[in-house]
């Protein structure tokens, strides 16, 4: 524990701050008790669909109340609330990476009501969708967290729930198949983040994020290579939940066995929270301006995340290249995308380039937008043709025209390409990273880029110049086309009005008070 | 008055809330499809329409708003709309001759197959067009301007099947791209040297408009020029001018909209809105007024030779178009504004007459007509007024723009009065040819069944022959209301001249007295000029042969160019491409084979990543 900070209890008054979180545990544990005491012929979909997205935009909204709160007035620099000793903090970081996290998860929970009716392999209906509750507090706790074990519980949280939730197709063995692994693959992250973390304790003697940060540059003398231990595995470790190359092998196996909400979870919050994590740490423990020869610590954990970045969006690309199964596929779009997302990390702030969060959370947005709507669309057509080839969409322009629209516009996005959320993204990372005069890392995003091309453009050629025989019209349930229309217009915008979602990020959020624990 | 002008912004999006309301509806929805069109149109115009009159007290202050849309590093790119007393004018010329059309096309367009896709075109065109008048710089006129291009491509080639269409629609879009390649050279010219890259029209202006010294002479020569070159294209001056005419394969209400009364101006208005960089380059002035006037002349004639009608209006529309360009070079903004304004609605006229008279008679070949002045009364009236128009009879509209073109030619550089009074006589002449041949003289058996268009198409007839008549009285010698209110109060010099208003009356008179002698009277044999200088009618007949040069000198060396270039492109670039598509998928190969569905074998290539990596950055530290 860090000295300075002595242990307060939480009073009534910080239960407001908590709002989100403990709204969200209430109404979960509320949900799972309507589920049991409820007859069986009121329908689940019902209790677990509807009502697990209604306490999702209750969370939300308490986080987004928070977050103007905080910034009422222009005052970029509001204090900071710090709950139990400063293990748990309610700062800018925290609460727009909430906001990324319940938004994406309420639209995962949109497409799942969606789509749950046809698959029969799921046999508890209501668990399917309210398990997502606790995983997304343990993602906000995850962004939240001010030491190692607030953030090591949050971790655990989100990871035991999704082990399960991988495994809800409880008919399939596909499903089982994929929850196993992601469970072994899920234990060996664990274990790696707490051997890194158990070396910084022992070295720091703090779990305290700040306190680890103020007493590395005093070790580095006598603990060079225990400090290297420490962060190389706790990157290691987020890299297998990230699902960066080399960490990467588990996606698309998993993807493809967990029901295809599931999936968009994983691919959207499970690493949108592990990336939040990386963040924190990093930039807390690892980034330290020392001023002899000893600061190369700090510059090569950093540069070792441009390596993983670069790695998985090669990677990433390459292997999607030959891929046919749409949520192989994906699952392999987000280690390309992982890699894109871990640029601005990596870059580390230096006096000409300090935008590196807005560039980050900018991408994230665009990313959970295109990547949830690319799956959404994937569940309807799946409706028809159920195994989820590539040439499933063939002739989809014209079994439903303005649903092969909306895909157009979401592949455009994943390709980067204007005028879309995910041009820009990639635009303001590449500025960033042409700006911190990292040019290699700039010619690998143009290159994986382009490669993506091949594979993206793959759908619009099967959507618009293969027939898809006689088939039918696809049908497109109403929550579904909800979610996929949210987040085609919501890319668009992105596309269309970037200046505006920058310079309010910029604005909002200020490195020494939000990110940084003191 | 000010909340009309604060509005304006909503025009261009009405236009363009039909087009896409059209695109969702599909193809079914015929006569919706022309209610929704014309709904838009006529909405659009009302509003341009109170945005002018709330501009036409004297104190009106121009308007303009802008929001920032992009900003990298410490550029900002804004975008917005302004509204001065050109645009708004330039609204209601806009939009008004869109409705006419849109109205028009109801009967014209009636049994075409696509009328909705019709329809969707001209909404997307005119959301276009007024996008392009209403813009507040140059790059988002651009922007408007390459779209307006696109939706000419769209319409020209409207009826596909037709390779005459298709090969007209190409011909179109690439001769204009030539000149757009000049404009976007002359944009990116003033984004590098405009202070804080600003390009506004209101920037432009001041940093222009008087010795402010950020740009020289010479630079702003060459932007101007390369403004022009964009210019040229679009308004189909020489010697870029050669799409137009073949751009008659059209539909003809698209002709009279696109080809006649809107798009093609839009040069002369481009060079309006940017007239401060010509004002600071007397070069620049004089090639535009040299080039406007040699247009003039060189199309009048071609236009005496010609039997197709729509290609003899479209010649005479290259030929107006080069007035109102002579009219700037000469350094009267007014003169160029005043004729586009009044040519707007004559030549609009004459197209729509003309295309009343092809659906009476299934021909565009005058030779083939004659007599319908008895059966088509309504065409034959206001085809009639919009022909006395454009010969410059007073007092018709046509008189007195061309009157002041040719006052100011007079003061300002008589070489090139000489040529616009020739060219003068050139238009009476054509026109009276024009007309006398098809409507006077003895009705042809072959086109015994032709009878009058129907009310919605003559209407439209009819308020374009009123405004012919009318639209000419805001600027006369003795009131030069339109040109001090174009400038904001004050008054250009006032260009009223005896010479030129007898000179322009003699011409216009003249040409039409001959015309009636040849083809109505038989006085004049109509082979005189044929049997005496039969090369003379050749050189006419096939337009100076300018395609014919284009096509050797040109157009096949660049084909061979091309191939060369093509091969270029599939050995050496393609075989580059070839090579790194090998690369790629043969790392997607290794990538797979990872890819074993072995979970023990994922945490062992995890554990050996995570060592390399180590080992890679770190190592280098420990035992370098």
């Amino acid at each position: 524990m860090h000295e300075a900070d002595s242990f307060v209890p939480l009073t009534w008054a910080d239960m407001l701050h908590l709002a989100p979180e403990l709204s969200l545990s209430a109404l979960f544990i509320m949900i799972v008790l309507l589920d049991l005491v409820l007859p069986k012929r009121v329908n689940r979909i019902w209790i677990g669909g509807w009502l697990t997205l209604g306490s999702l935009l209750i969370s939300l909204g308490f986080v987004i109340w928070q977050l103007l709160d905080r910034n009422s007035g222009g005052n970029a620099a509001a204090e900071t609330i710090q709950l139990l000793a400063n293990s748990y903090r309610i700062d800018d970081f925290g609460s727009l990476l909430k906001i990324v996290f319940l938004a994406g998860a309420s639209l995962i929970v949109l497409l799942a009501i969606g789509s749950t009716k046809d698959d029969d392999a799921i046999t508890d209906r209501a668990e399917y969708f309210y398990l997502l509750l606790p995983a997304v507090v343990g993602a906000m706790a995850m962004a939240s967290s001010g030491n190692l074990i607030s953030l090591y519980i949050g971790l655990e949280l989100l990871s035991i729930t999704s082990y399960i939730l991988v495994g809800m197709r409880k008919k399939s063995s596909k499903s089982a198949e994929a929850a196993f692994k992601y469970l072994v693959t899920g234990g060996i992250s664990s274990a790696f983040i707490l051997f890194g973390m158990s070396y910084l304790y022992g070295v720091t003697g703090s779990v305290d994020l700040g306190g680890i940060g103020a007493a590395i540059p005093g070790a580095i003398a006598d603990f060079k290579a225990l400090l290297y231990v420490g962060f190389f595995f706790i990157l290691a470790g987020f890299g297998l939940k990230i699902a960066t190359a080399p960490f990467h092998a588990w996606a698309p196996d998993v993807y493809q066995g967990a029901p295809t909400p599931v999936a968009a979870f994983l691919a959207v919050v499970s690493k949108g929270a592990a990336l939040a994590a990386v963040f924190r740490i990093m930039y807390n423990t690892a980034f330290f301006a020392a001023t002899d020869l000893d600061a190369y610590i700090s510059k090569d954990v950093f540069f070792a995340m441009l390596v993983l970045a670069a790695a998985g969006m090669l990677t990433g690309t390459t292997a999607a290249l030959r891929q046919k199964q749409v949520k192989r596929l994906l699952a392999l779009s987000g280690v390309a995308n992982a890699g894109y997302l871990l640029v601005p990390i990596g870059l580390s702030i230096t006096v000409v380039h300090s935008s590196n969060f807005a560039e980050f959370i900018y991408y994230l947005i665009a990313y959970l937008f295109m990547t949830v709507g690319a799956f959404a669309v994937l569940t309807a057509v799946n409706r028809t043709a159920g195994e989820g080839e590539m040439k499933d969409f063939a002739g989809m322009y014209y079994r439903a025209p303005w649903t092969a629209a909306a895909m157009v516009v979401l592949l455009l996005s994943l390709a980067g390409l204007p005028i879309s959320g995910g041009f820009f993204g990639k635009l303001f990372i590449l500025i960033g990273a042409a700006n911190a005069k990292a040019y290699w890392l700039v010619a690998i995003m143009v290159a994986s880029s382009v490669i993506s091309y091949y594979f993206y453009f793959g759908f619009i050629r099967q959507m618009f110049m293969r027939s898809g025989g006689e088939e039918e019209e696809i049908r497109v349930p109403a929550a579904t086309g909800i979610a996929i229309w949210v987040c085609v217009a919501a890319t668009l915008a992105l596309g269309l009005f970037p200046g505006i979602v920058m310079e309010w990020i910029d604005g909002a959020f200020s490195l020494q008070v939000d990110l940084l624990v003191k | 008055m000010e909340i009309y002008t604060k509005a304006a912004w909503i025009i261009p999006l009405l236009p363009l809330a039909a087009f896409l309301l059209l695109t969702a509806l599909g193809r079914s929805y015929r006569r919706a499809g022309v209610l929704i069109g014309t709904a838009g149109a006529l909405a659009a115009f009302l509003l341009s329409l109170l945005v002018l009159i709330g501009r036409l007290g004297e104190t009106a202050v121009d308007y303009s708003k802008a929001f920032d849309w992009i900003t990298i590093g410490d550029y900002t790119l804004r975008i917005g709309f302004e509204v001065t007393n050109l645009t708004s004018m330039m609204l209601v010329v806009v939009t008004l001759v869109s409705l006419l059309v849109n109205i028009y096309s109801a009967g014209y367009m009636k049994s075409d197959e696509r009328i909705t896709v019709f329809y969707g075109y001209v909404s997307l065109f005119t959301f276009s067009m007024l996008g392009l008048v209403l813009s507040d710089n140059l790059l988002s006129l651009y922007i408007f301007w390459e779209l307006v291009g696109v939706c000419s491509f769209l319409l020209v080639g409207f009826w596909y099947a037709r390779p005459a269409a298709k090969a007209a629609a190409k011909k179109a879009f690439i001769v204009t791209r030539i000149g757009d390649a000049g404009l976007l050279v002359a944009i990116l010219l003033l984004f590098w040297y405009m202070p804080d890259h600003r390009l506004e029209f209101t920037m432009i202006q001041s940093v222009f408009d008087g010795p402010s010294g950020a740009i020289t002479t010479e630079l702003s020569t060459l932007i101007a020029l390369l403004i022009f070159l964009g210019a040229v294209g679009k308004s189909g001056q020489f010697p870029l001018h050669v799409w137009l005419p073949d751009a008659m394969e059209g539909p003809t209400p698209i002709s009279a909209l696109i080809h006649a009364a809107t798009m093609v101006a839009a040069g002369v208005f481009l060079i309006a809105r940017t007239y401060d960089i010509f004002l600071d380059s007397a070069a620049a002035m004089q090639t535009v007024a040299y080039i406007g006037g040699f247009t003039a002349i060189f199309a009048a004639t071609i236009a005496l030779a010609q039997n197709d009608i729509k290609r003899i209006l479209a010649y005479s529309t290259v030929s107006q178009l080069g007035y109102m360009m002579m009219a700037l070079g000469l350094g009267s903004l007014t003169g160029g504004i005043f004729h586009l304004f009044t040519h707007a609605f004559f030549k609009a006229l004459l197209f729509l007459g003309a295309g009343s008279i092809i659906h009476a008679v299934h021909t565009q070949n005058i030779q083939e007509m004659g007599g319908l002045g008895s059966k088509m009364r309504v065409t034959a009236w206001t085809f009639g007024i919009g022909a006395l128009a454009l010969s410059g009879i007073p007092p018709l509209s046509g008189f007195w723009s061309k009157d002041l073109i040719l006052s100011v030619a007079l003061q300002e550089n008589k070489l090139l009065f000489i040529v616009g009074v020739a060219a003068a006589f050139c238009t009476a002449l054509y026109m009276a040819r024009l007309f006398f041949l098809v409507f006077m003289g003895k009705p042809r058996s072959s086109l015994g069944g032709a009878h009058e268009s129907p009310s919605v198409m003559t209407i439209p007839l009819m308020v374009l022959a009123a405004l012919a008549v009318v639209a000419g009285f805001v600027e006369t010698p003795w009131n030069g209301a339109l040109g001090s209110w174009l400038s904001g109060g004050i008054a250009e010099e006032a260009h009223s001249s005896g010479i030129a208003i007898i000179a322009s009356i003699a011409v216009g008179v003249l040409g039409i007295y001959l015309g009636w002698l040849i083809y109505v009277k038989g006085s004049v044999s109509r082979s005189i000029v044929s049997d005496k200088a039969p090369w003379l009618v050749m050189l006419l007949e096939r337009k100076y042969f300018i395609d014919e040069c284009y096509e050797r000198i040109l157009v096949k060396p660049l084909k061979g160019l091309g191939t060369l270039l093509m091969a270029l492109d599939s050995y050496v670039i393609g075989g580059a491409v070839r090579l790194v598509s090998a690369a790629a998928d043969s790392a997607g190969k290794a990538a797979v084979r990872l890819q074993n569905g072995q979970v023990q074998t994922y945490g062992i290539a995890a554990l050996l990543g995570l060592v390399v990596i180590v080992l890679a950055i770190v190592g280098r530290r420990f035992w370098s």
